[in-house]
């Protein structure tokens, strides 16, 4: 029951924190300077003109009216039109998702395979000397290299030696430098905090080896920041890579709502935040759900 | 069969047994930072040349008179990498400064008081949480409109719901301590318990992530402006250059390498010196395996 109570209250948070984003999204989309009539009818539109596309998109009405109706078309599932392509928003944020999801699919596999391991080796040769000291500077240029500048070379060194530019490897290969490094050092970090507890002294008392240790008493306790960091950047992704989205031309959610923020396109902004901040807020629950079911002690804390 | 060794007694640090320093590649990470901060000042007196002054041929790769090469208009690149990382470091410790101070003052009074404040402070952070990062900066670009106040409001806007959640958190630790509670007995007021018992013993947190912030604030600021929201050219930032280097990326590499590495050097030194500062100031037991 109290179980209940909680999710209960979780669920309601989780609302009440869309409700917010909904506010601010619709709000800082309203005080932009330059409106849609400017971007879609030019600058020699007559008033007439502008009025009359205002009054087909509902624009004429008060702000707050305009706000109520959009909420209320979003909690039946209707996320608009495009003022621009005139197509309903829904489908084609839904063309965009395979192109996000693959990009983020990608990542965020090299960032489980390759950083998980990395950060658990860094953490068990932590004693200095013992490598880990290479193995931080290493995860720490990853998390140092701001894509934009990463791209730009992965971009100018492919193109230069005359290589294959299209597909999704090379651009989830620069989203995933960042991805693989920070799940290394999240990893480490609680691989740490995990190795001082009294059951690893117990079992290294027991002369258990340390592969054995690190399988048996280390991998599970020191799951949950993990998880909860793979939740966050798959979240993070599923929002749209903007930027390596722009440099490799891909057709992702990002560069769709970005674009649509150029053009006061207010339906598709609206959906396209709404939405990334829905996967989001989801994320958090489910991890927290799944970190509950592989450690216990936290579920229960939480 | 020797598999445990403990690391240097990390624990005595909590007793302050340890000298108060940070590790060498910390202090590394300080001195490279000092040395960007140097060339970012010798850009005041123009100490590689007038960043906008036309020195030569265009697109000429580096040589003597220009040691990072000439842009497309025949520009020094070196002086304006100059220029643009003092903008860039400007910016970004500027809105480091904004975030640290409004996280210190939500995030205390938030995890003192607790109740209603807590809950509304804390579902402001939420929001701005959840809000996808660079896309809040995009907004944020195209209300103010493009420029440095732009690029300044989006780094604040993206560093401060973590800062305010870790400053929150340590100051509801800090708030249940006897000391506190001493304070208030004796008929310290509100400001003067937050001011003087509760703040410098978060001080600690708001130093180590005001430091990640700075190194995420310059990442923002390099983004932003790469697509064309924050700084605007002529000015220089590490961010427009790469920018205006990307279009000529093909003919003149050194256009981005430049600008880049400097970006990353920055970045990674801060990054490196917080390491540093997170272990001096929340110290832990630590030990390997191996």
């Amino acid at each position: 029951m109290r179980l209940l109570l909680w999710w209960g209250g979780r669920a309601l948070s989780s609302a009440v924190t869309l409700l917010g984003i909904s506010v601010l999204i619709f709000a800082a989309l309203r005080l932009m300077p330059g409106g849609f009539a400017e971007t879609i009818l030019g600058p020699f539109a007559t008033p007439e003109q502008k009025a009359a596309l205002a009054a087909r998109y509902g624009l004429d009405q008060s702000v707050l009216a305009q706000y109520g109706h959009w909420l209320a078309a979003v909690g039946t599932g209707d996320l608009g039109t495009s003022m621009i392509s005139r197509q309903p928003v829904a489908a084609e944020l839904a063309a965009r998702l395979p192109v996000t999801a693959r990009l983020t699919l990608l990542a965020v596999a090299a960032a489980v395979l390759a950083g998980v391991p990395l950060g658990v080796v860094t953490a068990v040769r932590a004693r200095p000397g013992g490598g880990g000291g290479a193995g931080r500077l290493l995860s720490g240029l990853g998390v140092s290299v701001p894509e934009f500048a990463l791209g730009s070379l992965v971009v100018f060194v492919v193109s230069r030696y005359g290589l294959q530019t299209t597909g999704y490897l090379l651009p989830a290969a620069v989203l995933s430098i960042f991805a693989i490094s920070a799940t290394a050092r999240t990893t480490r970090d609680a691989v740490l905090g995990v190795l001082v507890e009294q059951h690893i002294t117990a079992a290294v008392a027991r002369g258990e080896t340390p592969w054995f240790i690190v399988r048996h008493h280390v991998l599970r306790n020191a799951a949950g920041p993990v998880l909860t960091l793979t939740a966050t950047v798959t979240a993070y992704l599923l929002g749209g890579a903007l930027i390596v989205e722009y440099l490799f031309n891909l057709p992702g959610i990002g560069s769709y709502v970005v674009q649509a923020v150029g053009r006061r396109d207010y339906a598709v902004v609206q959906a396209g935040v709404l939405l990334a901040a829905a996967v989001f807020i989801v994320m958090n629950v489910l991890v927290d759900l799944l970190v509950g079911l592989v450690d216990p002690r936290l579920g229960r804390r939480a | 069969m020797k598999m445990l060794r403990s690391g240097r007694a990390r624990a005595e640090i909590r007793g302050g047994a340890r000298a108060r320093g940070l590790d060498p590649l910390s202090l590394a990470g300080l001195a490279c930072l000092l040395l960007l901060v140097l060339l970012a000042l010798g850009s005041l007196v123009d100490a590689a040349g007038d960043p906008d002054a036309i020195v030569g041929p265009r697109l000429r790769p580096p040589g003597p008179g220009w040691w990072l090469g000439t842009d497309n208009l025949g520009r020094s690149v070196l002086p304006r990498v100059m220029e643009g990382v003092g903008t860039t470091l400007l910016l970004s410790s500027a809105a480091v400064l904004v975030t640290a101070a409004l996280s210190a003052g939500f995030g205390v009074l938030a995890g003192y008081r607790g109740g209603y404040l807590n809950e509304l402070i804390m579902r402001v952070v939420e929001v701005l949480y959840s809000f996808p990062a660079i896309v809040l900066a995009v907004l944020v670009a195209a209300v103010a409109g493009p420029g440095q106040l732009a690029a300044l409001a989006g780094i604040v806007l993206v560093t401060i719901p973590l800062m305010t959640r870790l400053v929150r958190a340590a100051a509801v630790a800090v708030a249940g301590r006897d000391y506190v509670t001493a304070a208030v007995i004796s008929g310290a007021r509100l400001p003067r318990v937050l001011g003087r018992h509760v703040l410098p013993n978060v001080a600690g947190t708001i130093a180590v992530q005001g430091t990640y912030a700075l190194s995420v604030g310059i990442s923002v600021e390099g983004g932003l402006s790469f697509l064309g929201f924050g700084v605007q050219p002529p000015q220089a930032s590490l961010g427009v250059l790469i920018r205006q280097g990307g279009t000529y990326m093909m003919a003149a590499p050194w256009l981005i390498i430049g600008p880049g590495a400097v970006l990353v050097l920055a970045i990674l030194s801060i990054n490196v010196f917080g390491d540093g500062l997170r272990d001096r100031f929340e110290p832990r037991e630590t030990r390997s395996l191996v």
